[in-house]
């Protein structure tokens, strides 16, 4: 990113948030043994976090010194968090959110059909198709052959996978 | 249609869920290994799976899950139903969670399917190292207290337990120096980063035959047949009789309220595994004594186990809590 | 001699063998491309699918999943910004960039190529000189790894983009994070708030994952319906010219690459990123500035994770000592076929050695094959429409991050990443860093305290023995010369000396 003179919208609550961020870690490394060792769990941490505050500190005072950008919260709507962004992001909070209630098959499923419907605007059909691919494709890739275990959710995929097995295998 | 399609799938579900604890299993059975890939936990539940798997007629799925000394594994077994589809696959760290302050559960929490196998710890040292025996460190030690270099695993591992042992026996002052495993810490006392360590033989055993580290002695009662010049440190320090033998052992566990019928399925398929020639091989080419228990008599053996390690741990200053807290009677 | 010919070929002559290596491959590459499926899991599972198996056998399809996995990485990274492995972080900087401006298939093609050449010098490294190497990898101590990760740290320099305090900021943040959880030293929790799930720590893929491709992903939303770039397909294996000019850092960094891989504290992701820093630093005038698409910015990590590989082979075949996660897990498979790997090994079984020389050899020559092809199906995939495109890319980011240790913590650290890497990008903080400094908290935090516990917290006497062992010596040296040489002092010597060079 090139350098500018005017701060983006948001910039200086971003960097006051480091910087108090950075200061509470600091705290927070000082809990964990104090001064009490070069060689104690503490102390790395401390010297990281700083670091962190000399250097967010410098960040902050520098940003304080550009100019306002102006615009208030409609341009920080429009640059920084435009809707699309937002969304998209609620989407995926909602995908994660659901994602051990519903099981990774439904809650997928569900993401990708409205993710990419919102996105694409249109063509249920096609985003049907993609979504139940897509998914197939990931549950056997991931679920079969590296047998990572998905969240089951609602859908009990381990009954109904033995239960394939045995009319095909037959019982044993 | 979709609706059509769920309505299917729940009524299978319903159909399959309806089945008895007595035709178990009727599903892939979920393994939760509490060590990494390639560690000696998940060589060995690797290895004796697929006879277990044999005798069950399903698959077990083996998912490494690490973290916290194992206390993540372990909590999630913990939190799962207790049907005998999630399997434990675990060490000895479980029950020195609560002297540690990691978590409140241990091993009283689960039912030992089985305990396949415990290793026996042995005394190594650099070649360059100015003692030969377990008798020549520890008067050198003794000599020059804190100046020797233990090669170490964190506090509750192996190295961290015989010390302790050592220490609360002996006037034995020592700078301990942990690494990530006793692999790396073997290795490290190889470049001379440290003097000697406590290790389970089986790792050991190679670099010794090798001549790349020397044995001081073995940590128990008797000789190992793998190393059979190592002298047990019994034959010079008898007082250690008392906590001995002692060592790491790897054992697989299900929650304790899992009905009866499971337990036995179980217990009959870890038996047969437990039993295959490979594994034994396996066991016996790494140093490690097998024990195949389970029930009540795997249930003393850890209690016992317990109350000899947490106390030792506890008097060395290792534990953060003591185990009269928790009802850890001592040995 | 004869033996060991025979052996160095077996897997070339021998039809099983040859098919098992090459699917091995294969499916490697496209387990290195997908976040979250590491080699190291795939060859796990193995060990229990191939029990039955002849030892070679197993070890054939091991072997090409290793190659490959550690190639496959940089698929993702070039054409996703999601590096599918921690060895493939460093491609990403560049080969990012260079998708981004339609050259995708160069930029595969060019890795595919360094990789193989990279491949080719750790194999070599380890037919000759296997034993040499092993005896110098273990005499380092843990004050010497500390010395190397404050190496790797001098990277931030480079990294940091518009401004050096957000750069430093974000390498501390870094190293941090990577300090969370339960302290395997001294078994103390470190900012887990006295979660367990916590305990386990800040998974550095789950990190990169959410720093890389996911705030990618959201800040290209910002122009959601510009039209994809048309990626140039045809220049896909770099031109003669290209190779011969990069060939002389290929082999600078390759060295590195073996070395890193051979040290069995430090692995293929370590090497990338030291050689990207060595890239940049020894080329003089790049085409195009480091960051934008340079091609040496791929040449340098591209052929040093590959080099990895062959050296993390040497310790562990000639001492039996795992040079990296994956030869740990391969130790244990050959313990489960009956073999004891250890320093023994070398003498007892020579064809084991010699077979794992030649079968490695047929993987990086498959690698090559296949790397070369499929390249232009590939590129399509970032022509795809952005909005099928991202809702993928998340998905396979949620999953990748949820396979790691099987967790949803790992999901929610991944988002959370993902947010902040977006706000960060957004107001000119540079990511890299931050990933940078996970990898590396860990080497840096545990050596340095091995290193001043074995001092009995003797400063002087840890300084002491900084210059008076001769490994840590030179690495001291030779930080201080890299700090040295980029501070303006420095410049201006230089400048005095020859005063129409510095202009240029």
């Amino acid at each position: 990113m090139e350098t500018h003179n005017t701060r983006r919208p948001g910039e200086i609550v971003f960097n006051a948030a480091l910087f108090g961020f950075s200061l509470f870690m600091f705290w927070q490394a000082y809990q964990i043994s104090g001064f009490s060792a070069l060689s104690s769990a503490g102390a790395f941490p401390m010297a990281m976090s700083a670091i962190m505050v000399i250097t967010s500190a410098v960040v902050l005072i520098r940003s304080a010194g550009l100019a306002s950008p102006g615009g208030g919260f409609a341009a920080f709507r429009k640059e920084v968090l435009p809707p699309a962004v937002l969304v998209f992001s609620l989407f995926i909070l909602a995908y994660s959110v659901t994602l051990k209630s519903l099981g990774f098959l439904l809650a997928s499923f569900l993401f990708l059909l409205f993710s990419i419907w919102y996105l694409e605007r249109g063509r249920i059909g096609r985003t049907l198709l993609l979504a139940v691919v897509s998914i197939v494709g990931v549950y056997v890739i991931f679920r079969l052959v590296f047998q990572v275990v998905l969240p089951e959710g609602i859908i009990p995929e381990r009954a109904i996978l033995a239960a394939i097995g045995d009319f095909f295998g037959g019982s044993n | 249609m979709l609706g059509k399609l769920m309505g299917a799938v729940a009524a299978l579900a319903l159909f399959v869920g309806s089945a008895s604890a007595a035709d178990y299993p009727e599903q892939d059975i979920q393994g939760i290994i509490q060590w990494g890939a390639g560690g000696s936990t998940d060589l060995v539940m690797r290895s004796v799976s697929p006879h277990a798997e044999k005798v069950l007629g399903r698959s077990i799925v083996m998912t490494n899950k690490t973290g916290g000394v194992g206390a993540i594994a372990t909590q999630f077994v913990a939190s799962q139903p207790s049907d005998g589809y999630t399997l434990l696959m675990s060490a000895e760290n479980p029950q020195l969670y609560k002297v540690m302050g990691l978590s409140n559960l241990d091993y009283a929490d689960f039912y030992p399917v089985n305990v396949l196998a415990r290793g026996v710890p042995v005394l190594v040292a650099n070649n360059d190292a100015p003692f030969n025996t377990i008798k020549e460190l520890v008067e050198y030690v003794q000599a020059n207290p804190g100046k020797v270099k233990m090669g170490s695993t964190g506090p509750g591992g192996l190295p961290s337990v015989v010390g302790g042992m050592l220490s609360t026996q002996l006037d034995f002052k020592v700078t301990a120096v942990p690494f990530d495993g006793d692999g790396p810490a073997l290795t490290a006392m190889q470049g001379g980063a440290v003097d000697f360590m406590p290790a389970v033989l089986g790792a050991a055993a190679e670099h010794v035959k090798a001549g790349r580290i020397k044995i001081l002695g073995i940590f128990d009662l008797e000789a190992s047949p793998v190393l059979p010049d190592a002298k047990p440190i019994v034959a010079d320090y008898p007082e250690f009789k008392k906590l001995l033998p002692w060592g790491p052992f790897f054992g697989v566990f299900v929650k304790r309220d899992t009905p009866d019928e499971v337990k036995a399925k179980l217990v009959e398929a870890f038996k047969a595994g437990a039993e295959a020639p490979e594994f034994q091989k396996l066991l016996d080419d790494r140093g490690y004594i097998p024990l195949n228990i389970s029930g009540d008599e795997a249930d003393a053996f850890l209690k016992k186990w317990q109350s000899t390690t947490a106390w030792v741990v506890y008097d060395a200053g290792i534990a953060k809590k003591s185990p009269e807290e928790f009802g850890i009677a001592k040995p | 001699m004869m033996d060991a010919l025979s052996y160095l070929f077996a897997s070339w002559l021998q039809p099983e063998l040859l098919a098992l290596t090459a699917v091995g491959t294969f499916a490697g590459i496209y387990i290195g491309a997908i976040p979250g499926l590491s080699v190291t899991m795939a060859v796990s599972i193995l060990i229990s699918f191939t029990f039955g198996w002849e030892v070679n056998h197993a070890l054939a399809l091991m072997n090409g999943i290793f190659m490959g996995g550690v190639y496959g990485g940089s698929r993702t990274a070039i054409l996703l910004n999601i590096p599918g492995a921690p060895a493939a972080i460093a491609t990403a900087l560049d080969g990012y960039p260079m998708a981004k401006k339609g050259e995708a298939g160069n930029a595969i093609g060019l890795s595919t190529v360094m990789s193989f050449f990279g491949g080719f010098v750790g194999i070599i490294v380890l037919a000759v000189a296997a034993p040499v190497v092993s005896e110098f990898a273990i005499l380092f101590q843990p004050r010497d790894y500390m010395l190397l990760a404050v190496m790797g740290i001098l990277l931030v320099g480079s990294l940091s983009g518009e401004s050096l305090a957000k750069g430093v900021f974000a390498g501390a943040l870094g190293m941090l994070l990577g300090t969370v959880g339960l302290d395997p030293m001294t078994a103390e929790q470190r900012f887990t708030f006295g979660s367990v799930d916590m305990m386990n720590g800040i998974s550095p893929v789950a990190l990169m994952i959410g720093l890389f491709g996911v705030s990618e992903a959201l800040l290209q939303l910002h122009n959601l319906h510009l039209a994809a770039v048309k990626q140039k397909v045809d220049k896909i294996v770099p031109s003669f010219s290209d190779l011969k000019k990069y060939l002389p850092l290929s082999l600078q960094t390759s060295t590195i690459g073996v070395i890193i891989g051979a040290l069995p504290g430090t692995g293929g992701d370590i090497a990338a990123l030291m050689a990207y820093d060595h890239a940049k630093r020894v080329t003089k005038d790049p085409e195009v500035p480091f960051g934008q698409g340079a091609k040496e910015g791929l040449v340098g990590p591209e052929s040093a994770n590959n080099a990895a590989v062959g050296g993390a082979y040497i310790p562990m075949l000639t001492l039996g000592i795992p040079g990296d996660a994956v030869t740990a897990v391969i130790i244990g498979a050959l313990f489960i076929h009956g073999l004891n790997p250890g320093p023994l090994l070398l003498v007892e079984k020579p064809d084991m050695f010699w077979f794992t020389v030649g079968n490695l050899t047929l993987a990086n020559i498959f690698m090559l094959i296949f790397g070369l092809t499929g390249i232009k199906i590939f590129t399509k995939i970032i022509e795809c429409p952005k909005g099928v495109l991202f809702p993928l890319i998340l998905l396979l980011s949620v999953v990748g991050a949820y396979s790691i240790n099987n967790s949803l913590s790992d999901v929610w650290w991944m988002l959370g990443f993902g947010v902040l890497g977006y706000f960060m990008k957004l107001y000119g903080y540079q990511v890299g860093p931050v990933v940078l400094g996970i990898i590396l908290s860990r080497l840096m935090d545990d050596n340095w305290r091995r290193a001043i516990i074995s001092e009995q917290e003797n400063l002087p006497a840890f300084f002491y023995g900084m210059i008076t062992s001769p490994l840590s010596a030179v690495l001291f040296f030779t930080i201080l010369l890299i700090l040295l040489s980029q501070t303006p002092v420095w410049k201006a010597i230089k400048m005095h000396a020859h005063p129409r060079l510095g202009r240029g």
